[in-house]
């Protein structure tokens, strides 16, 4: 059983396999890119619901087409989806997606288009999602813990403030999450360079240690298999202009936000996480979208995002919590920013201090407060892609 | 007082402005994990964010932030100097390509 410590007066979404969300959509998802027009169409006309349009979906293979699948059906299992209607060009991996959602007993309906036409299917699929939005909008909220949630972390555009003030204290954040027996994902592989030895020491056994070393030394790999190296692109143009000089440097900054605790299961691209499961590695980019899709895929339903120039990610079906320490960005893009820690950074108030501020934050948005991302539109939904389609 | 840099450990060869610093200005920089504070005078401006020499450091010295190695200077760097990409490079990748190159070397350098 999780540790716990504390509580937190959260409330939230209990759906039938006893997982719990914080937000409460009806998903119109596409398998595939030809279907995006169709799911778009129903997301038009039904209100509240969501589409997830996206590139991919036709002749995949192997383990990217697996990667797709196991992201799109993530994504309809994910606890703040209530209920999910999947179309796609063809029966055959539209029910297979269907059918992977359908494991978590929630309501799911599936369409394929050819045979009927776009125009059939948006009718069909906007008469089942309509019920199913009104039956979504009778769903209370009710108490939930903190254990039995999972959560994700991520920094962008990220500059040593970050790495001094707003990561330390979302590494503060983690720690508590972590005791109160929340599980917490965090990823990005190759942003680890310089401090992999760092996590690699933390893994809770040896075996998850060979694990975390081997997907880390296998994305480095595949990134010098194109004959390149990442000078070019690590730090990024924003990290440099903010202050980071190299990866290392970005790296140590990048793993402040961790916390201190054990990495207790190492997972690749997308992998289930279950609650409880405490600090969790899970393989990933390094690039704001697709980690958190990843992340979301992978069962979170909360992501905390720190920022040091301003990224500005959002996700459709979970709120990213973004928060700055940096004054000039806290300044201009105010609108983007959740929490706001300059006063942190200049050290007018603790670590401690700053931790309470984004917990706050955190109970009032699990609780329905909306994020800057999800009152901006920030949509961004972008798939992993391994190797190109046959 | 509100700081105007501060380092992750007292032992770490640069601390971070958490403001714009002039040219000039006297500071006394706290490290994060305690420590003797130092009195460092600014050399150039450097912007917030951005890092500053707490010693003097010869071209090729190993810079050491949060206790870790963090790159290789390509130039030597005065206390009080500006520490960046026009005189730091990664250990990774360290073979003379980019931007800023310093001399090829066979195979691969660094870490």
């Amino acid at each position: 059983m999780p540790r716990k410590r504390g509580s937190l007066p959260l409330t939230g979404y209990r759906r039938p396999n006893g997982r719990v969300g914080v937000r409460n959509h009806v998903l119109i998802l596409p398998v595939d890119d030809l279907s995006n027009a169709a799911a778009e169409g129903v997301a038009r006309l039904i209100h509240p619901t969501v589409a997830l349009p996206h590139p991919y979906g036709r002749l995949q293979f192997g383990k990217d087409l697996e990667l797709t699948f196991r992201t799109l059906s993530g994504h309809g299992a994910n606890p703040n989806v209530y209920g999910a209607v999947v179309i796609g060009i063809e029966p055959k991996w539209t029910e297979r997606v269907a059918s992977a959602i359908a494991k978590t007993g929630k309501p799911v309906e599936s369409f394929s288009i050819e045979r009927h036409g776009d125009l059939n299917v948006i009718n069909a699929a906007s008469r089942v999602a309509y019920r199913m939005a009104q039956d979504a909008s009778e769903v209370k909220r009710e108490p939930i813990e903190v254990s039995e949630l999972v959560l994700s972390i991520k920094c962008g555009e990220s500059d040593p403030t970050l790495g001094l003030a707003g990561n330390k204290a979302q590494g503060k954040v983690v720690d508590r999450l972590v005791d109160m027996g929340a599980s917490v994902i965090f990823g990005e592989t190759s942003e680890l360079t310089g401090g992999e030895h760092l996590i690699a020491e933390r893994c809770a056994t040896p075996a998850l240690k060979r694990k975390f070393l081997k997907l880390y030394n296998d994305y480095i790999a595949m990134i010098e298999a194109q004959g390149v190296d990442l000078l070019g692109s690590q730090p990024t143009e924003g990290n440099i202009r903010g202050g980071l000089s190299t990866i290392e440097e970005k790296a140590l900054g990048n793993i402040q936000k961790t916390g201190t605790r054990p990495v207790n299961a190492v997972l690749d691209y997308a992998e289930e996480v279950a609650p409880g499961q405490g600090l969790v590695f899970m393989n990933s980019s390094s690039a704001g979208a697709e980690q958190v899709t990843l992340c979301a895929a992978g069962g979170s339903v909360l992501h905390f995002f720190t920022t040091g120039q301003g990224n500005i990610v959002g996700h459709p079906l979970i709120p990213v919590i973004k928060i700055s320490p940096n004054p000039i960005t806290c300044k201009t893009m105010r609108e983007h920013i959740d929490v706001a820690l300059p006063d942190l950074l200049v050290g007018e108030i603790g670590l401690e201090q700053a931790a309470e501020r984004i917990l706050e934050v955190f109970v009032r948005t699990v609780n329905g407060r909306l994020t800057a991302a999800e009152l901006l539109r920030h949509n961004e939904f972008v798939l992993t892609k391994l190797y190109p389609s046959a | 007082m509100a700081h105007r840099a501060l380092a992750h450990k007292s032992t770490d060869d640069v601390a971070v402005a958490v403001a714009d610093l002039k040219a000039g200005e006297e500071l006394t920089i706290e490290s994060l994990e305690g420590g003797p504070a130092q009195r460092v005078r600014v050399l150039e401006d450097i912007p917030l964010g951005h890092k500053i020499a707490l010693r003097d450091m010869p071209e090729g010295h190993v810079v050491i932030e949060y206790g870790e190695r963090i790159g290789r200077l390509t130039q030597a760097v005065k206390k009080g100097g500006w520490v960046h990409v026009h005189n730091i490079r990664t250990l990774r990748w360290d073979y003379g390509k980019g931007n800023k190159p310093t001399r090829r070397r066979a195979g691969k350098g660094g870490s």
